[in-house]
């Protein structure tokens, strides 16, 4: 144990001036994507959130918290996962059922003289065009965009926190089944997890069919109806990469199950989430005074 | 102080226009009433509104005859102006700011941040990178 110490204390005496003068090499290109500026510098203690980091910030802390090389636990998913989970995985639907196609349809909203769609019917708002309402995102639409959201796993369940609208759901994993008829749908719906391997399986259903799956585009959303069961999969490949599938089935609103490709998050080992809520006063002024004046929607 | 009206429809002030690809998947609204170029507007920041799920400078702008136009500036959500080296303090009403972006279609005093410039010194995006910030943030 001591001569582990040693070997620690020495590796990081080597590895700490490299990590410096990375910081320092890649200090002097910071005209990261976004502008010139390096980010706002957290209190002492304190992390920024996954959306407060810039690239630069993560490729230091990669460095820094030795990601490439870090053992892990493929059981274990515990970990800030920046973010978005699958992204915009839902693009193009199997076939719509006639039901699918009539909700399909009726997420369609005003279009602009020219027939360019200003807006949809969006029941969040989140993603483009309509109002904001602060409506929850639902599930697994709030795995396509997030700000971030970090597994915590505990011995009867694993509880995925969101920084997004700063919400969680809890996975159980203490061998319960899914309800056949729930009691009540939830928003992020029921959910029941096992280890198929190392691969992680979420299963669920039970769902409150009024959210989409994705964010909504200016032409339209994809729905769901309340008979929708998703199965998720997720394998940690590695201490700092987390692969994630989902497959959507739904045979009232979709012909064939809607399989996502699988998509690669990665660790941030040096954020923490902070705290995005999505409140409805600010939100109301941001509708009344703003959005509308700029999306071009406002009644004149 | 002097304040300049907008660029774009202004002779007085140097308009610097770029035509940009396509607008930012991803916002939190739609952004139809921004036009495409980007344009120049220099005025006086009066409020910063550091809220969800965008922050907005609000500053005044003095047009060509002289009447102050109450504009807003629209920038990303706060962690993401974190991110880009921007706080709610980074910017203290009486500032005076030289912003670049896509201003509002018809004359309508907004504007689609890429850049804000304080005493010459950027604050928000880079002015000599036009289009970087706008095309990544959302």
């Amino acid at each position: 144990m001591k001569n582990r110490t040693i070997i620690l204390i020495v590796a990081l005496v080597a590895v700490l001036p490299s990590a410096a003068l990375a910081q320092g090499a890649q200090g002097a290109q910071s005209t990261e994507e976004r502008g010139a500026q390096s980010s706002i510098p957290f209190p002492t203690g304190w992390r920024p959130c996954p959306r407060c980091q810039n690239n630069e910030d993560r490729r230091q802390d990669t460095i820094k918290y030795k990601v490439q090389s870090h053992q892990f636990d493929p059981h274990d998913l515990t970990g800030v996962w920046g973010y978005d989970g699958i992204g915009r995985a839902f693009n193009t639907p199997p076939d719509l059922t006639p039901s699918g196609k009539q909700q399909h349809d009726s997420t369609f909203g005003e279009n602009a003289p020219d027939g360019t769609p200003l807006h949809s019917k969006d029941t969040s708002g989140r993603g483009a065009g309509a109002k904001i309402n602060c409506d929850p995102l639902g599930w697994p639409r709030l795995y396509t965009y997030n700000y971030g959201f970090e597994f915590i796993t505990l011995p009867d369940r694993v509880i995925q926190f969101f920084e997004l609208n700063h919400t969680f759901r809890t996975i159980w994993t203490d061998g319960r089944k899914l309800p056949d008829d729930p009691p009540s749908p939830r928003w992020l719906g029921w959910n029941v997890g096992h280890w198929e391997g190392d691969t992680f399986v979420v299963e669920s259903s039970g769902y409150d069919e009024r959210p989409w799956l994705d964010a909504s585009r200016p032409d339209g959303g994809w729905t769901h109806s309340d008979e929708m069961r998703v199965v998720e999969r997720y394998r940690r490949v590695d201490f700092g990469t987390l692969e994630s599938q989902v497959t959507v089935i739904d045979p009232k609103t979709y012909k064939e199950p809607w399989v996502t490709p699988k998509a690669v998050t990665k660790l941030v080992p040096g954020a923490e989430l902070g705290e995005e809520f999505c409140v409805p006063s600010d939100y109301s002024h941001f509708n009344d005074d703003i959005f509308s004046a700029i999306s071009g929607t406002k009644k004149k | 102080m002097k304040i300049w009206r907008r660029t774009a429809f202004s002779p007085f002030v140097v308009v610097v226009a770029f035509v940009l690809l396509g607008s930012v998947a991803s916002a939190h609204h739609g952004r139809a009433g921004y036009g495409n170029e980007i344009s120049a507007v220099k005025g006086t920041v009066t409020e910063v509104q550091w809220k969800n799920p965008h922050v907005f400078i609000a500053f005044d702008v003095k047009d060509d005859k002289g009447n102050v136009v109450h504009w807003l500036a629209e920038l990303s959500s706060p962690a993401t102006m974190l991110a880009a080296g921007m706080s709610r303090t980074t910017l203290k009403n009486g500032d005076e700011i030289v912003v670049k972006g896509k201003v509002g279609l018809e004359g309508a005093p907004f504007a689609l941040v890429d850049s804000i410039t304080k005493d010459g010194k950027a604050i928000v995006g880079d002015p000599n990178a036009e289009g970087r910030f706008i095309n990544n943030t959302r």
